[in-house]
């Protein structure tokens, strides 16, 4: 196995994660990368609140190069590596700018938690740091500052090697134990240091207890009792027993044997092959959450609106048929009802004319009659047009309801608001009249029977034809038939000034119902021709818009079939890619005890 | 004062008696409840797995008689009594009573007779001072359904960290999740245990410790959960009060012997129990397993500086370990408000029988259980007496002695609480209630206080009403 395959595939899983947007997984394996290819150690300390995480990290390197204290103490990790020199930077913000700035200081200050620092960094000349060995301090998880538990969580993945600090007054406590669990995780190798030993009595037996909780959960660690006063002391006072008594030279011989060799590849990349198999599953698991996620057809936003244009069409369909129908209907609905209103109104007018010129004698009255007429036409055609009118707006608004968005913009040019109403002159009738010579002559007429009649009768009494009773008889017959004529002349005019309205009447409503019925018919085509465009352009509309979103839902279910061959294809990737991890750790010695599962 | 709330919470519960009398069930429940409403105050010591829960119960008590080694969570009750007797309840069969006897100051219990699987509860009887007022409950370390069953037995609560743990908050969140306990968070108290455990070994741990529980009173996550932080070293605080002479002689000897000498000599436990010395290993090992080595380390110091007699050591060491500040606030936020968490856990019982088993005649009931809680003025005052112990709430020095008085800080009676050290007459008393009322009400009012202390003296006005009715 070349070291070149292994991080061949290190860097095609980074490549994936970044593929399938998991940049924390890229994050976690290219700090995995960076740190198999550089060759320090990076053991990280850990543990709870006043475990002597810090003092555990100052008596390591036998030098103060943390903070120690009773309350919460350490908020930033502290670095400690190795240098010829020694030296300490401070990252920390100064309080201008977002990135915090890089601060040197005097080593013997390092531990001075001045400002607000981010992290420490102290080096110095130690022999068990020459290997490489780096030594991290870091916050307390469990408190109550979370957030800088936070900084810890995240880097573990970093760790080649943890070393969990916990107090020998009590066992392991159930936090502690999950926190290693999930540190294994990350970093398989594991020490836990029992600090603080020469406080109690009991530490053996405490040893012994967490030794089990280890083996119970099944974590893998060595439990290295340790003193680091003992140590701090026994460096102060250059004691060799009291430096072997504080426990401290095992721990080291034990970061030699266990920790040192994780630099050396195998195991390390056993490490990196657990930590990439995990990154691998976790892709391959959201892989296929996303393949089993498709969302349904019907749920896409384009084929509901596909659907929506057909339904739409279907809809416009019925309403256009609906329409026309409903103009049809109303427009001769409308001239029925226009004909028989105009019709009425002139019969009205007639029965006047009739009743009177019962009585008035046309010929004195024609003029003034023919005045009221016009009158009484011209107003009867007003209201049936205006009426006609009105309900043709009707009409255009009953027609717009029956679009799916109202229309309520009929062009004015459509419905006419004027109309020629002019009844036009009266025909004017010979009326003749009774004229004296007329008179004379009737009289004559009539009184000649009677002188004739009244005389023969006389005349077999012995008078003359011609005497005074025949001639009162004649004058008396005369004025009758006189005023028989006068009557009978006088009827005459009547009848003719009748029916000489009539016609004119008849004439006026043949007409004005015909230009009715033609601005009817104007108005309906009018109606038509404007609904008709209307109905047009809304069906071009929704069958623009359902062509648009049938493209679209075409589009997309292409896309989706290509995001499906490109997740089926990323999948065979990353199944291969984790066969090749597998190999790799099969490759390696110790790979049966950490095993890795996937299911395809 | 019309009716006082363990008055009303009387009434409420024997309304509700009779409400439910058809129902077995909520009768035997409610009975239970009214019975324990005269019974002495329970105080639950709870805390996750050593964080000292026997040693603080040692050490209040003053003699050694936690913890009763079981298998399986057993709640160990610890009552006043003539002789010290033992009751085993098991989770099947009757009730057993185990031999036991007392061995000098320590309890000597043996429970062989017993399935170690099938005990749930031990009470004790032991005669001790402190048990008259009330009864301390041993609770096996906190899980699920012990903090349930915590919350249903005890009244009061000691909660037990070494250091204030996220699963600490947590939990004592989760006690007040509950809405008369979220009316009324008068209940608890948090000790930091094994203070002496805090600074690495050195003597001025225990100091160390009374400052972190002093920022941890005002700490924003901690304060509105319980009524005080006391730091409390159980181990040297019982060390302190169960001292006998022989060991005061054992450590004049460590103190007597050259400096150096006894230093190196103390430089480890190991070192303390195993190596040569004139002091037999015996002795040794009890010393250290009785005051852990801060607890020597400190006792030999306290004797070269003159402690030199066992009950000035024994004073000076129980002095140190907090244990006298934890007793006070027992004393004066639990023992004297005995009433006051009694109602409190009346209501919470009495609020289980409204939720299981509603009735249209319970509607009344419900008002009436919120009446007292809103307007019970003995939780506001509880609440502000803990906030002026805790510092948590800060009134100008002479101001905040006067406010805890008032509040009944130093005894509930009319006397105490106007501070009168003799019988003082009928006018006296008026005088000084109008007196400390209109003091108090310009207080309530004053701009050069904050916000929390006006409301302070809100409270405060409203004790000096009440005095008057």
């Amino acid at each position: 196995m070349t070291a070149a395959t292994w991080l061949e595939v290190l860097d095609q899983t980074i490549g994936a994660s970044v593929v399938h947007h998991r940049p924390d997984l890229a994050e976690r394996l290219r700090a995995k990368r960076a740190q198999l290819l550089d060759p320090q150690i990076r053991v990280l300390v850990i543990g709870e609140a006043n475990q002597g995480k810090s003092q555990l990290v100052n008596a390591l390197v036998s030098a103060s190069v943390c903070a120690v204290g009773d309350d919460v103490t350490t908020v930033a990790p502290t670095i400690v590596r190795y240098a010829e020199k020694p030296a300490a930077t401070q990252l920390l913000h100064d309080g201008t700018g977002a990135e915090p700035q890089r601060m040197p200081l005097p080593v013997d200050q390092a531990t001075n938690r001045g400002g607000d620092a981010v992290t420490t960094e102290v080096r110095i000349p130690r022999k068990i740091l020459a290997a490489g060995l780096v030594i991290i301090d870091t916050p307390a998880i469990g408190n109550l500052h979370q957030l800088r538990a936070q900084s810890t969580f995240s880097a573990l993945s970093g760790a080649d090697a943890v070393l969990l600090a916990t107090d020998a007054s009590h066992e392991l406590s159930a936090t502690e134990l999950e926190l290693l669990r999930h540190v294994r995780r990350s970093c398989p190798t594991i020490l836990v240091a029992l600090t603080k030993i020469d406080l109690t009595t009991r530490w053996r037996q405490i040893a012994d207890r967490n030794r089990e909780h280890l083996s119970k959960a099944g974590i893998p660690a060595a439990v290295v009792p340790v003193s680091s006063a003992l140590r701090l002391r026994a460096v102060a006072k250059d004691d060799e027993a009291l430096n072997v008594e504080s426990g401290f030279p095992e721990l080291i011989e034990r970061l030699r044997t266990d920790v040192l060799p994780v630099a050396s590849n195998p195991s390390s990349r056993q490490n990196f092959a657990a930590m990439t198999g995990t990154a691998l599953a976790e892709l391959v698991g959201q892989v296929k959450k996303e393949l089993a996620a498709r969302p349904d057809d019907r749920n896409s936003p384009a084929v509901a609106e596909y659907m929506d244009a057909q339904q739409k069409m279907a809809d416009l369909k019925r309403r256009s048929a609906k329409w026309q129908n409903v103009l049809n209907d109303e427009m001769a609905d409308l001239i029925a009802d226009l004909e028989y209103d105009l019709r009425d109104r002139t019969r009205r007018i007639l029965r006047e004319v009739d009743r009177a010129f019962d009585e008035a004698d046309p010929a004195k009255t024609w003029d003034q009659f023919e005045e009221w007429l016009n009158e009484n036409l011209t107003e009867a055609a007003r209201t049936n047009f205006d009426w006609l009118i009105e309900r043709s707006w009707w009409v255009a608004d009953r027609v717009a309801e029956c679009f799916p968005e109202r229309q309520d913009l009929v062009p004015g040019t459509v419905i006419p608001s004027d109309a020629d109403l002019d009844p036009g002159d009266t025909e004017r009738p010979r009326l003749e009249k009774f004229t004296a010579g007329q008179k004379v002559f009737s009289g004559l007429r009539g009184s000649y029977g009677g002188v004739l009649m009244f005389g023969l009768i006389t005349s077999l009494a012995g008078l003359p034809l011609i005497n005074p009773i025949s001639i009162g008889a004649g004058l008396a017959l005369g004025g009758k038939s006189i005023g028989e004529e006068g009557e009978t002349r006088l009827k005459r005019r009547q009848q003719l000034a009748k029916s000489t309205a009539q016609r004119h009447v008849d004439d006026f409503f043949l007409r004005f119902s015909k230009d009715c019925k033609d601005a009817a018919r104007r108005i309906q085509r009018g109606l038509r021709d404007h609904f008709a465009e209307l109905a047009e352009q809304l069906q071009q509309r929704v069958a623009d818009a359902a062509s648009a979103a049938q493209r679209s839902a075409q589009a997309e279910l292409s896309a989706r079939q290509r995001r499906d061959q490109e997740l089926r294809q990323a999948l065979t990737q990353l199944r291969e890619l984790h066969g090749q991890i597998t190999r790799i750790a099969g490759a390696l010695p110790a790979s049966s005890r950490n095993p890795l599962e996937i299911s395809a | 004062m019309t009716q006082t709330v363990d008055e009303a919470v009387w009434a409420i519960l024997h309304e509700a008696l009779r409400l439910y009398q058809d129902s077995p069930r909520a009768t035997s429940w409610l009975r239970h409840h009214i019975g324990r409403f005269d019974s002495p105050l329970r105080i639950a010591v709870a805390g996750r797995p050593g964080s000292g829960k026997s040693t603080v119960v040692n050490a209040v008590v003053g003699d050694e008689v936690a913890p009763i080694e079981v298998d399986g969570p057993v709640f160990t009750w610890y009552q006043d009594g003539p002789q010290p007797r033992a009751t085993v309840y098991m989770r099947q069969g009757p009730p057993g009573e185990p031999p036991i006897v007392r061995v000098g100051r320590r309890m000597d219990i043996d429970l062989s007779g017993f399935e170690s699987g099938g005990m749930t509860r031990i009470v004790v009887d032991w005669p001790a001072r402190v048990l008259r007022d009330a009864t301390l409950i041993d609770t096996p370390p906190i899980a699920d359904e012990i903090s349930e069953q915590i919350a249903a037995e005890a009244d009061a609560l000691l909660y037990l960290t070494p250091q204030v743990h996220v699963m600490d908050v947590r939990y004592l969140q989760s006690t007040q999740d509950h809405p008369v306990a979220r009316a009324a968070p008068v209940n608890s108290i948090m000790v930091l245990s094994r203070a002496d455990e805090v600074g690495g070994g050195r003597i001025d741990s225990l100091s160390t410790a009374k400052q972190i529980s002093r920022r941890y009173r005002r700490d924003a996550r901690i304060r509105g959960l319980c009524q005080n932080v006391v730091a409390v070293s159980g181990l040297i605080g019982q060390a302190g009060r169960t001292m006998p002479e022989e060991e005061y002689q054992s450590l004049a000897a460590l103190a007597a012997a050259p400096r150096a000498q006894t230093e190196e000599l103390l430089l480890t436990a190991d070192r303390f129990t195993r190596s040569e010395h004139v002091l037999p290993v015996s002795t040794r090992r009890e010393l250290a397993d009785r005051l852990g080595m801060v607890g020597i380390r400190l006792a030999t110091t306290l004797i070269r500086q003159g402690a030199d007699s066992r009950t000035k050591l024994a004073s000076e060491l129980v002095q140190r370990s907090g244990l006298n500040e934890l007793r006070d606030s027992i004393g004066r936020l639990f023992v004297d408000r005995r009433e006051v968490l009694k109602a409190r856990s009346a209501l919470l019982g009495l609020d289980v029988v409204l939720r299981m088993e509603p009735r249209p005649g319970a509607a009344k009931l419900v008002t009436d259980v919120e009446r007292v809680l809103a307007g019970a003025h003995e939780f506001h005052e509880l609440r502000l007496l803990g906030g002026l112990l805790s510092g948590r709430t800060r009134l100008p020095e002479e101001l905040g002695l006067e406010a805890q008085r008032l509040i009944g800080g130093y005894g509930t009676d009319l006397d105490a609480r106007l501070g009168f050290d003799r019988e003082p007459t009928q006018a006296e008393v008026q005088n000084a209630i109008y007196d400390a009322l209109a003091r108090w009400r310009e207080q309530s009012e004053n701009p050069m206080l904050g916000s929390a202390e006006r409301d302070a003296a809100r409270v405060v006005v409203r004790s000096c009403e009440a005095m008057l009715i």
